[in-house]
C-alpha cells in the first residue's frame, strides 16, 4: 500500500514535525507579534500610569524612577514588596530600622503607583484566560468567567457582606471569591442532568445570574449610607483605585497557578472543541475535564474579583481578539491571552484614571475601571455583530 | 518469576496451550515482530498490509466486540430504544447495521462504543467490560466516527488528524515519531495527505468527512466504529469512503461496524449485515442471505426486487409499502 511508502517530501515533512519539539508552534509570527505588540502596550500605559497623579511628575523622570537602580538591584526591596516586610526581615536577616532611603519619586512609583499597574495587568490576564476557558469549556464564543454566574454570585456576597453582616468587610476579597465559586457550584448542579451540556450550562448561568442580580438590586434599598453604597459600586463595576502591594501579594500566587493550569489545559481544550462524542472516542473524560477546566477558570475570576471587583467585558473581548490573530489552537490562545489581557486592562486603567480629567478638566476623580472597559467593550462587540457572520461558533 | 523459569514453564506445557502461554509471557512488541516476519512468504503488496495489520492488532485476540443482551433507553423516554439485544461482531470483519430510521441503529453503536450506557446487559472489548477499561485504553482499542463533530474553522486537517493521536500521549508527551507515522499513515489511507494544510473550514462536505475519517484511522484501533460515515455525502465521496473501509478490510485486520442508509452498499462492501427494525435485530449473516425482498418489505417497508450481483446483491426499489406488516 501506498500509504507505507511515504514519498520523499512526506518523509521530509514528518521528520520536520519530529525536529520541530515540544514549543515549536509558538514561533507563529502571528502569535509573536501579538505578544509584542500587548508588551508595548502594557509599557507605555504602565509609564502614563505611573507619571500621572496627585504628585506631577514628566514621562521621564517616571521612566527614571522606574529603572531606579536602588530599587531594583537590591533583592531586600522585592522581597518587601511581595513578601511583606517581616519576612523579608527573616530572609535577609536585615536589622535595621529602615531599608536605605530613596528619592521621594522613586517612593511614590515603587509603593503607590507601579503596584496599580502590576494589579491590572494580573487582573487581565486572569479575567483573560477565564474567559478563553470558559468558551472552550461551553463551546461558545459569547461565554465569558461571568455567563456562569461567577460575577453575579460574588457581587451578591460582597453587597451582603456590605450592607447585612458588615463586621465580614475586612474579608471582602475572600468573600468575593466564596460568592463567585459558589454561584458556579449551583449553576453546575443545575445543568446536570446526567452530564452538563454547553447549552444547558449557558442556560443555568443566565437563570442564575438573573436570580442574583435582582437580589443585589433589593439589597440597595436596605444600604442606608451612602458611602456604603459606593464601595459598592466600586466593587460592582470593578476599580482599581486605591490597590497596592497589598492587592499583589494577594492575585500573584492564584495567578500563576491557574495561568500554569491553563497552558497545560490547552490540549484537552482543543480535543474538547471538537465535540462532546469525539472528546469521549478519543479517550477524554468530558465531564471530569470539563469541571476541572472550569475550576481553573473561576479560581483566575475569583483571584481578579478579589482584588479589583467585577470588570466587565475583558474576559470576552480578549479572547475574541486573540482569537482573530492567532486562530482557534488554544495553546496559542492561551498564551496570547497572557499577553493581550494585560494590556487592554492597563490601557483601560489608563482610561480610567485620565477620562475624568479629559472631560471635566479637574483631577478631582477616578472612574471604576469597568466603566471604561464596559464602554469599549461594548462598541467592539457590536463591530463583530456587523462583521462575523456566524458569531458564537468558536 | 524471572524471565528463564517462565521460559520453562513454557516448555513443560502441553503443547496445545503454549500459543496461549506464550502470549501471556513474551511482550507484545515481541509477539508482534514475529508474527510480521511469518507474513514474509506473501508478495510485497500484501505484505505490507499484513505487517501493518499485525502492529495494529498485536496477535489474535484483538479486535474483539460483542454486545451481550443491551438494553438502552434515553432518559425521559418509557420504552427503551433497543430492549435486549446480543451481537457479536467478527473480528477483522465489516459489519453493516442497517434498517430505517428509528430503527436503534445508530443507538446500538454509541452503545457499543460507550457514548451510551446501557441500562442492562453489557459490552465487551477484547473481553473486557467498556466499563472497566480507562478511557484512553478504551480510545486506543476502539475508534469512533461521530456523526455529531464540530469543526473548529481555523484547524487545519493534519492538526486534526493529529488529535486522533490524544490517546496515544501522556500528559507532557510530545509528538513522537511513531505518532507522526501514524498521521502521515492515516492521512494517505483517507486520501487528504494533499489536504493537510487547508482548514476544515475552507474544505467541502466531503473532504472535511475524509478529514474526520484520517483522525479515528491516525488512533491505530483494533475496532473502529463509523455512524452513518456516508450520509449527507455526493457519491464520489461516498465511494471515497467505502474503498477505504474496503482498504482496511482487505490489507488489516480492523473489525469495522458501520451505520449505512444505503442497502446497496450494504450489501456490496460488509461481511455481515444486522437489520434493525423498532430496536429489535430482524435479521443477521451474509448479505446474500439477509437483503431479501422479504427483508426490504418487512424492515424498510419497501418494494423490490433483489438479484444476485458480481458484488452481493442488487436492489432495485419499486415503491413505499403502504401498509403496515406487523
Amino acid at each position: 500500500m501506498s500509504g507505507n511508502d511515504p514519498t520523499p517530501s512526506h518523509a521530509e515533512y514528518g521528520s520536520r514535525r519530529a525536529e520541530e519539539g515540544r514549543l515549536a508552534w509558538l514561533r507563529d509570527p502571528s502569535l509573536l507579534s501579538l505578544c509584542l505588540a500587548s508588551v508595548g502596550v502594557v509599557v507605555l500605559a504602565g509609564l502614563v500610569q505611573v507619571s500621572f497623579g496627585s504628585y506631577p511628575m514628566s514621562i521621564t523622570q517616571a521612566w527614571q524612577s522606574v529603572t531606579d537602580t536602588d530599587v531594583l538591584l537590591d533583592a531586600r526591596w522585592t522581597l518587601q514588596f511581595l513578601l511583606e516586610e517581616e519576612l523579608m526581615r527573616t530572609i535577609t536577616g536585615f536589622q535595621g530600622a529602615e531599608l536605605p532611603e530613596l528619592t521621594t519619586e522613586t517612593l511614590i512609583v515603587w509603593n503607590i503607583r507601579l503596584p496599580r499597574v502590576l494589579v491590572a495587568a494580573f487582573v487581565g490576564m486572569n479575567l483573560a484566560v477565564s474567559g478563553a476557558i470558559f468558551q472552550a469549556v461551553t463551546r461558545n464564543e459569547l461565554a465569558s468567567p461571568y455567563i456562569l454566574g461567577v460575577s453575579s454570585g460574588a457581587g451578591l456576597l460582597i453587597l451582603l457582606s456590605l450592607v447585612v453582616f458588615s463586621g465580614l468587610s475586612a474579608f471582602l476579597p475572600l468573600v468575593a471569591a466564596l460568592g463567585g465559586a459558589v454561584a458556579f457550584l449551583i449553576v453546575y448542579a443545575i445543568a446536570w442532568q446526567n452530564g452538563t451540556s454547553p447549552v444547558r450550562l449557558v442556560l443555568a448561568g443566565v437563570i442564575v445570574s438573573t436570580v442574583f442580580q435582582s437580589l443585589q438590586t433589593a439589597l440597595f434599598f436596605f444600604a442606608d449610607d451612602l458611602g456604603v453604597v459606593q464601595t459598592a459600586i466600586q466593587w460592582t463595576t470593578g476599580s482599581l483605585t486605591g490597590v497596592g502591594w497589598t492587592q499583589v501579594r494577594m492575585v500573584l500566587p492564584w495567578t500563576v497557578l491557574s495561568m500554569l493550569l491553563a497552558v497545560l489545559g490547552a490540549r484537552q481544550m482543543n480535543v474538547l472543541l471538537l465535540g462532546e462524542r469525539t472528546a469521549k472516542s478519543l479517550g477524554v473524560s468530558v465531564e471530569r475535564v470539563r469541571f476541572g477546566l472550569s475550576g481553573v477558570a473561576v479560581l483566575a475570576a475569583a483571584a481578579s474579583i478579589a482584588v479589583a471587583g467585577i470588570v466587565s467585558f475583558v474576559g470576552l473581548i480578549v479572547p475574541h481578539l486573540v482569537r482573530t490573530v492567532v486562530g482557534s489552537n488554544y495553546r496559542k490562545l492561551v498564551v496570547g491571552c497572557l499577553f493581550a489581557g494585560p494590556a487592554l486592562m492597563v490601557g483601560a486603567d489608563v482610561g480610567a484614571r485620565l477620562g475624568l480629567l479629559a472631560i471635566t478638566g479637574s483631577n478631582g476623580g477616578q472612574m471604576p475601571v469597568g466603566i471604561v472597559t464596559g464602554l469599549v467593550g461594548g462598541p467592539y462587540f457590536l463591530y463583530l455583530m456587523r462583521k462575523k457572520r456566524d458569531l458564537g461558533e468558536i | 518469576m524471572d524471565g528463564n523459569t517462565q521460559r520453562a514453564l513454557v516448555s513443560e506445557a502441553l503443547p496445545a496451550s503454549i500459543s496461549e502461554a506464550l502470549r501471556a509471557v513474551v511482550p507484545e512488541s515481541l509477539r508482534t515482530s514475529r508474527s510480521a516476519t511469518a507474513d514474509h512468504g506473501h508478495d510485497d503488496r500484501n505484505r505490507d498490509g499484513h505487517a501493518r495489520a499485525d502492529r495494529r492488532t498485536g496477535g489474535d485476540g484483538a479486535g474483539e466486540l460483542a454486545g451481550t443482551e443491551l438494553v438502552v433507553g434515553y432518559p425521559g423516554a418509557e420504552t427503551p430504544v433497543i430492549a435486549g439485544e446480543t451481537v457479536e461482531i467478527e473480528p477483522g470483519s465489516v459489519t453493516a447495521l442497517i434498517g430505517p430510521n428509528g430503527s436503534g441503529k445508530s443507538t446500538l453503536l454509541k452503545t457499543l462504543a460507550n457514548q451510551l450506557d446501557a441500562e442492562a446487559g453489557s459490552v465487551l472489548v477484547d473481553g473486557r467490560d467498556v466499563h472497566s477499561l480507562d478511557p484512553k485504553e478504551l480510545a486506543r482499542k476502539l475508534g469512533l466516527l461521530s456523526q455529531e463533530s464540530t469543526s473548529p474553522n481555523g484547524l487545519t486537517v493534519e492538526d486534526l488528524v493529529y488529535h486522533g493521536r490524544y490517546p496515544h500521549r501522556g500528559f507532557f508527551e510530545t509528538v513522537t515519531t511513531a505518532d507522526q507515522a501514524a498521521v502521515n499513515r492515516a492521512m494517505e489511507l483517507a486520501g487528504v495527505t494533499h489536504l493537510r494544510t487547508r482548514e476544515l473550514g475552507s474544505l467541502s462536505g466531503g473532504q472535511r468527512q475524509l478529514a474526520w475519517i484520517a483522525m479515528v484511522l491516525a488512533q491505530e484501533t483494533d475496532i473502529l466504529l463509523l455512524d452513518e460515515p456516508t450520509t449527507f455525502l455526493d457519491p464520489h465521496h461516498q465511494l471515497e469512503v467505502m474503498e477505504i473501509v474496503e482498504t482496511l478490510h482487505d490489507e488489516s485486520d480492523v473489525t469495522v461496524v458501520l451505520v449505512l442508509h444505503d442497502i446497496e452498499q450494504a450489501a456490496r462492501y460488509a461481511d455481515h449485515v444486522i437489520a434493525l427494525r423498532d430496536g429489535e435485530v430482524r435479521a443477521r449473516g451474509p448479505p446474500a442471505e439477509v437483503v431479501t425482498e422479504d427483508l426490504l418489505a418487512n424492515v424498510f417497508r419497501i418494494e423490490a426486487t433483489v438479484e444476485a450481483g458480481t458484488n452481493g446483491p442488487t436492489v432495485t426499489m419499486e415503491g413505499p409499502l403502504h401498509d403496515d406488516p406487523s
